[in-house]
This record gives structure tokens, sequence and C-alpha cells, in this order.
């Protein structure tokens, strides 16, 4: 049930393409689509109203407080055998409302607003305090609208016509590139989520997200041998962000993922030297330290990160980031879901290990500034540490040079999952798509093996940094304590010397 | 409330008819989660909250969509399901979906499957807190403890399905899940971590208190001093809670959906002898409290019990209308519900000892298996296995190999069928596999 942390997708590599969002950063005719009174036109609830609920919800005291409103509304479309078969929307909204005590939380939420359910649920919120009325603020300050992800339009004006355009156009572009393909599934998802967080100490920020991602799945026949694989986008982006020239890409991904299997093999077992491809390899860095330095596990000890802060950790090459600021990617934010700024977090700088992510709980614990890192998968649950975009800074290597300096090991292109043990530092991903590397040459490809490591041990083993770092444009969906969220991956070219490789047995 | 569910429910049918659909399927439910945590000695998280949703599956003009609300207030239901309506219209006509036939409905138990339990549903916060603080109280007193969580989580739900072709059907339920997450400090900056968290559908099923605390104890002293073991061939025993999700693995392409979009390495295979003849999987949804127990399915499909495979032989897969429809194949049901492994008649330490040297896995970490080829690879955590016992702790080890061969050489099972889990596997043992480590 718990400390289960995953990472999952069938990710697409993001081999050697630039950031994509600061292609659309400054764009023409974009809006962040936060009216001026967000709580009334998204929720109709006044300021009145929200100074009352929460006056409720500290009505026994807190050291912190805050309401969470949430709407968000999605659709999703599915196309199989050449039909669009299917198609789901939903609509879910609510108010999760919070009270912390040092670091104990009374949480509820309630999915009627109106005034009377709301007060009801502030008061199920509240019965873990035992102090004095706390002081709900005279006004509330509101924080300016964020610019991480505006788009044209938002997507609940989006024509379904056009959505299911895109859908048959991908569908077709995947079936006509090799005759080997006997089946394309398209699966289509949009969602935007209208955001409206008040807290105790004044303050009120609204956010206006929106999500999507486009996937592929393909299935090929060779010789009575079938093979299937898969390729994504997603991203904050609008409609527009599915250019013709996108969807090629993606289609051709997709088959090309799907096809190299059939000469693919598994590679032998046991330890050897592992290069990470630029791109969705990002998920190292999100089992191997990110979790470890969410401060939630740290302020708790548990993590086997407990005792570095300030340590050498990784040779100087090794800068660890983890950033909300990056525009449109699939983990960026405007505001944390505390309500904070997101910003730049250095894990690693050159090697020694700076700081944790930090949510309100864990940042009074350790008295520094909030980091914006709290997130929750919904109004249906309390904030805690998350990563958001995670991704190492360029080295001075090459990837040439790196293949070059193998005698035998792997090199890792496209993945499935990953998790992580925090305490133990033991971490693991699941490689769909690799090669073999032999004696400096890459000599076959490779396909479904899980590789395992330990977290410090595997960043001391980091022994070439690559310069084409780029972030992977496929979508990941991190999973903690029961919660998911969006996140974003990205890394350069990265050499490990030694991890496990789960192969075959000669013989 | 419950006359406001039944209303919502009945409501929707009426508007989606008269919004021009043909055929609709509504599903109503409202559940309440209880998470009380603790630790460290103090109570940390509160969380009590009630939720509901409705959702409909609109078959209008050959075309099938399915749509779903948290906004239940009647003068927000007409414009979501007129919307919805409108939304179904402008996708493409599906000659294969088609509403669930009613003779499938027929042939329901009429029978109380006791997913119920009252003390559950009313159970008092000062209880919840009281086994939490004894929860923490024996997991006490060893020195290289760093951190304990220990929590209750439980709930209780009601579903409730009306269909515009005569389909009622009403679910509820209970459940609980109590255990505790322990980190003990080991060697150097590594922490052992280790849990244990039963969940039932009924108080007098769960352990006690103590047993769990006991249970949680073991788990990370066991943790503590791993070593990654050599890579080698040979045997695996894999316990009871482990096992769990090797079955999951095997049987996920084990449906109409993945035959149909030839994504299945068990296609061909219906009929035929595909695994070991110990191995028969029995998915059965009408186990008396069981957690994933049901008298019908999402589609109102009579729930009965379904041989998957017996003594090796593939008998069924799982397969919903659609697909089934897709394939001609007669539906059995979508989705699984309790799965039964059928345990043999030895002990874990009968098994260990019949392996004399291997692998003993009581975890895994990540990994995967791919459906079409049923290739797989998982990390393990476990021990290694020594003239019969349970020796030094492994980890940072994976096991690879195809799922087909693997359970091709299952050896033999125990008689310990996991009892917390809708997945009801014993302990497993497999000859010839094949792992990864130093």
């Amino acid at each position: 049930m718990k400390r289960r942390d995953f990472l999952a997708a069938t990710a697409a590599s993001g081999v050697m393409l630039s950031m994509p969002g600061i292609l659309n950063a400054a764009g023409e005719g974009l809006s962040t689509h936060v009216p001026d009174k967000p709580f009334l036109s998204w929720f109709n609830v006044d300021e009145a109203v929200m100074r009352k609920v929460m006056s409720e919800l500290v009505a026994r005291g807190a050291d912190a407080a805050d309401l969470y409103f949430e709407h968000n509304r999605g659709n999703s479309i599915a196309m199989e055998d050449g039909i669009i078969s299917s198609a789901r929307s939903w609509i879910e909204q609510g108010v999760g409302l919070r009270v912390v005590i040092g670091d104990q939380t009374g949480y509820a939420y309630t999915e009627d607003l109106s005034v009377d359910a709301m007060l009801k649920a502030a008061r199920t919120a509240a019965a873990i305090a035992k102090g004095s009325k706390g002081v709900p603020p005279q006004h509330f300050n509101a924080g300016p609208a964020g610019k991480m992800y505006r788009i044209a339009m938002p997507w609940s004006e989006v024509k379904i016509d056009d959505k299911l355009a895109r859908v048959r156009r991908l569908e077709s572009l995947a079936r006509k590139q090799d005759a080997a393909v006997n089946k394309v599934t398209i699966n289509w998802s949009d969602y935007e989520q209208q955001v409206v967080i008040a807290t105790l100490d004044g303050r009120v920020v609204a956010d206006y997200r929106p999500m999507t991602r486009l996937w592929c799945t393909v299935s090929a026949e060779k010789n009575g041998v079938r093979q299937s694989n898969s390729a994504n986008l997603s991203g904050r982006y609008g409609m527009d962000h599915y250019t013709d020239e996108r969807l090629q890409v993606l289609a051709k991904k997709a088959v090309d993922n799907t096809l190299v299997l059939f000469g693919a093999r598994r590679p032998p077992a046991g330890e050897m030297p592992v290069l990470l491809a630029s791109g969705a390899s990002g998920i190292l860095l999100h089992e191997a330290i990110g979790h470890g330095m969410e401060a939630d596990f740290n302020r708790k000890g548990i993590s086997i990160y407990s005792d570095m802060l300030n340590k050498k950790v990784a040779n100087p090459h090794v800068t660890i980031v983890d950033q909300g600021t990056l525009a449109y990617e699939r983990g960026a934010l405007n505001y944390d879901d505390e309500g904070n700024p997101a910003q730049r977090n250095v894990l690693v700088e050159n090697g020694t290990l700076r700081g944790y992510l930090h949510d309100g709980i864990s940042a009074r614990h350790y008295k520094v500034a909030p980091g914006g890192s709290g997130r929750r998968e919904s109004y249906r649950h309390a904030p805690m540490p998350r990563m958001t975009c995670t991704f190492m800074e360029n080295g001075p290597h090459s990837r040439g040079e790196m293949i070059a300096s193998m005698k035998r090991g792997v090199v890792a292109e496209t993945y499935t999952n990953g998790q992580v043990s925090i305490g133990a530092g033991d971490f693991t991903f699941y490689i769909k798509n690799g090669w073999l590397v032999e004696n400096g040459r890459i000599t076959a490809p490779i396909k479904d093996c899980n590789i395992i490591g330990n977290g410090p041990q595997v960043l001391r083993d980091i022994t070439m940094v690559g310069g084409d770092s780029s972030m992977d444009t496929g979508g990941w969906t991190c999973g903690k304590n029961g919660q998911s969220v969006p996140v974003s991956l990205g890394m350069p070219s990265v050499l490990v010397s030694k991890m496990t490789v789960g192969g075959e047995h000669a013989g | 409330m419950q006359d406001k569910m039944r209303r919502a429910a009945e409501q929707s049918l009426g508007l989606a008819r008269k919004a021009g659909a043909q055929d609709a399927w509504v599903n109503v439910s409202r559940s309440r989660d209880v998470t009380h945590e603790y630790r460290d000695g103090k109570l940390e998280k509160v969380k009590d909250a009630t939720s509901r949703a409705l959702s409909i599956e609109l078959y209008v003009d050959g075309r099938y969509a399915s749509h779903s609300t948290t906004d239940l207030r009647e003068q927000s239901l007409a414009g979501f399901i007129a919307n919805a309506v409108s939304l179904t219209r402008a996708l493409q006509p599906d000659p294969y979906r088609r509403i669930t036939p009613p003779e499938l409905f027929k042939g329901r138990a009429d029978r109380d499957l006791q997913l119920l339990d009252p003390a559950i549903r009313d159970l008092a916060p000062a209880q919840r807190l009281a086994w939490c603080k004894e929860l923490d109280e024996g997991v006490r007193g060893d020195k290289r403890l760093i951190s304990a969580s220990c929590a209750v989580y439980d709930g209780s739900s009601r579903s409730l399905s009306v269909s515009s072709n005569g389909f009622h059907g009403e679910q509820t339920g209970t459940s609980i899940w109590m255990g505790a997450d322990l980190t003990f400090r080991d060697r150097g900056d590594r922490r052992a971590s280790g849990d244990f968290y039963p969940g039932a559908r009924r108080l007098s099923d769960m352990p006690t208190v103590q047993k769990i605390a006991r249970e949680a104890l073991e788990r990370v002293r066991q943790r503590l001093g791993v070593t990654k073991g050599p890579s080698q061939k040979g045997y695996m025993v894999v316990d009871a809670r482990a096992a769990g999700r090797l079955i999951s693995s095997l049987v996920s392409p084990a449906s109409a959906q993945a035959f149909q979009q030839k994504r299945s390495f068990w296609t061909g295979q219906l009929g035929k002898r595909m695994f070991s003849e110990q191995l028969t999987l029995v998915d059965d949804p009408l186990l008396l409290r069981g957690l994933g127990s049901r008298l019908y399915d999402s589609e109102g499909i009579a729930a009965r019990p379904l041989t998957l495979v017996d003594k090796g032989v593939v008998q069924n897969i799982y397969a919903d209308t659609y697909y089934g429809r897709k394939l001609k194949m007669a539906p059995t049901t979508g989705s699984r519900s309790n799965l039964l492994v059928k345990p043999g008649s030895r002990s874990l330490n009968d098994l260990l000892a019949a392996a004399g040297e291997g692998i003993y896995v009581t975890s895994w970490l990540g990994g995967n298996a791919d459906n079409t080829t049923g290739e797989f690879s998982l990390g393990l955590r476990g021990h290694l296995i020594r003239n019969g016992k349970i020796a030094e702790p492994v980890g940072e080890m994976n096991v690879t190999g195809s799922l087909k061969e693997l359970f091709g050489n299952l050896v033999a099972l125990g008689d310990d069928p996991w009892p917390y889990s809708s997945l009801r596997a014993p302990s497993m043992m497999f000859e010839g596999v094949g792992f990864s480590g130093a």
C-alpha cells in the first residue's frame, strides 16, 4: 500500500530533440485562460465564502491551511481496427480542505461546493487540531497568472471533429509505414484543470493547466512472429502542437520501435557498462536520486540521502535539476498545489548534493523557503513533495567516445517503467529498446530487460556526461503513496561504468 | 442518500433517451474512505471524505462513448447528458458495439457474498487511533529503528447500475487495510525497509494487530545486510505474497482484447497444454468475503466461476461482449474478480528443502513483461537458498526469461495461498530460472 514509488509509461525516446516547450513559448495570441476573479467564475465562490470556510477550517488552530478548488474536464478517444470506436469524457470537481499543525495534517474534501457542505468538510479536517482558534486572513491577495503553458484555445472549446481528424491522420501514417504492420491503435486524450488555491496566509492563486497526450500502439507480424510497441507525445500543449510533421515523427517512431524488435535479442546477464541515451534516460535521475531527494523521506530519515547534504556524490560533470518552470512540459507548473511559485531546484551541483524538494511541511521543518514542489493528484489528496521536470545538465563528452570506450555493454534507448526502494536506494528501470555494444561498436538491437542498480553507487559510477541533453517528448506519470502526477524527464547521453542487466545466460 | 442515487440513475436514463440515445447504461457510486496515519508515536494524518460519481455509457446511432461526472445535481445532469450524447454522435458507427444482451444478465447468483461488514462501516475514530497506537508500540524496541509509520485505511462503498434494456443491480461492500512500514539503519547510509499491510472485507478476517506488527518487523529484519547475489541459473522459490505479481503478468494477455489486437502470447493456445500441469487458475467472483467478489461484472454479465487454466491446459480467457463479438467468441467476463491459484500440498519450508540451492524471492522491484511475446524481466529481493534453508539476504538482482517457459517449469506449489488480495497465490517453485547479479 505504501511507499510504492513507480514511474510508468510506454515512453517515446527523446532522441536529440530540443526542449519542445521553448519553441512555442513566445507565440502570438496565446492566453493563460485565467479570468479576473477565478474563484467566482470557475467555482461560484466569493471571497466572503472562502473566508468563512477558512475560519471554520482553523477553528481549532493551524500552522498552515489551504482550500484547493479544482475543476477537471477531459476527453479521450480511441481508434482501433480503422474505426474511431469509443470515446470518454469526464468532469471532476471538488474542493480539498487541509489543516497543518507541525507535521500533522487533517484533510477532507467535498464534491458539493455549497457553503454548508464546505463548512462540514472544514470541521472534519479541523478535528485533528486541538489548539485555540486561528485567524483567517482579512483579504486574499491574488498572485499573477503564470505563463508556463499559455495556449491559443482552451481544450474545452476545441471541436471534436478537429481531434478526430488528427487521430485518423496518425493512424493512416502508422499503417503506411510498413507492410508488416497489422494493428494500429491510437489513443488521444486532452484535459484541462482549473485550480484555485487559497491559503491561511492570505494568498489566492489560480491556474489553468492544459494537458494532452497522443499515443500510437502498433502490432506487426513477420514469418509468424508477432511484436508490438508504442510511442507517444505529451505535454501542456494546445491543439496546435499536433502538426503534421510531429504526427509523422510519432508514427515512424512507433513503427520503428516495433520492427526493430524482430531482430532484437536479450543482452547477456550480469554487471556491465550501460550507456543511457539522451532524453528518456532521465528515468535514471527520477529513480536513482529524485525520489530520494523528496524532503518528506529525508525529514523522516528514511531516505538513503538523508545524511548526504553538501557531500560529494558524483563526479564534477554531474549537475541534476528539478524545474517546474520548463514551458509546456508535462511536468511544468506555474504554481505548485500549495500555491507556491514553481522554480528551479538544483539537487546535485557539479557532483555535490545541494538541496531537497520541499512541500510546505518540510520547508517549515528545515526552515527554508518553500521550493514549489508540493503536488497532489487532485482535490481528493493532500500534497507532498514531488518532482516536476527532472533533468541533467550537459557535460563535456560525446556519445561516440562513450561507445568507443565500452568493451561489452548495452545502450538503453526507450523505457516502459521504473521503481525505487527509498531506504536501500536500489532502483530499476525497464528497457524496451536498446543496443548491444561489443568492442566499442553497436552490434545488435536488444529488448525487454530490467536494469537494477543502487542510487548513490550509480551516481558515483557515472564516468562520462554528453553534451546532448534533451527532454523526453513522451509522457510519464509518477506514482507515490497512491497519488499519480504527470512529470517530465530528460538527460544527455551518460555512461555508467556498471549496472546489473537482466539478460540471458549463455547455454 | 440512497434514494438520491437511484433517482439520479433513473433520471439519467430518461435524459439519455430524450437526447436521442437508443441505449444507455448508468452507474452511480458513492464511497467513503478514511485514512489514519501514525508516525513515530503520534498521529500524522487524518483524512475522511465521501466521494460520488455518475457514469453513463451511451449507444447512439451505432456509436458508443462513456461519460462521467462528480456533479450529480439535478440541474447539472441535463446539460451533462445532452453534451455526452452529442459527443457520442460525432464518432463513427461501430457494428460490434452493442449494449449487453439481456440473456447475459440471467443466472445471477442469489446469495449474500458477505462483502459488507457493519463493524467496518460504523468504525469509531477512537478505534482506528487505538490500533495505530498498538501497532506503533508493537514495532518499537529495536535500536536500529529509524522510523515507523503505521496506518489504518478503511472504507465502504455502494454502487448501483441500471440500463435501458432492463438491468438493475446494486453492490455494497466494506474493506480495511492496516499495517506498518518500517525503516531500520543498515550499513553505511543504507536503510532497510519492510512493511506488512494486510486487507480484508471483514474485520474478523484480519490478522491481530500484534501479528501485523511482528510480520512487519520480520520483513524489515530480513532486509538487513543485503548483498548482490551471483548471476546463476537454477531454482527459484517465490513466497505467497510475491507470487501474485507473476500470476498477474501471466494472465494480463489472457483476454479477448489482447487476442483480437494481436498482442497476446496466449493466442492459439485455447484447449492446449501451455503450462506445467501443476498450474490451475480459476477466476471466482462468488468467493465469500473476497476482495474481488461480485454478483455481476461491469457489463452486467451474471458472475460465475471461470477456469482459465486446468492442469496446464488453457480453458478460457477473459472475454467481454465487444471483443468477444469481434472474435466470434462467447463472452465470459471482461475483467478479473478473485483469481485463485490452486494450492499444492507442501509447506514453504518443504519447497525450500526440495530446491536445495537457488534463490528465494520475497518481493519484486520494478520490471515488466511483454504481453505479445511473454518475455519478462523483474528486479528481485530475497535470499539465497543453501542446503535447503533460507540463507543470506540478496537484492539488486534480476530474473529474466519467458513467462511461457517459466510456468512450464513450475515444479511445485505451496499450501499457503495469500489471503489478503483478490489474487490468491501460494508460494511456488520453478526450475531452470535465469538470474542476473554480480
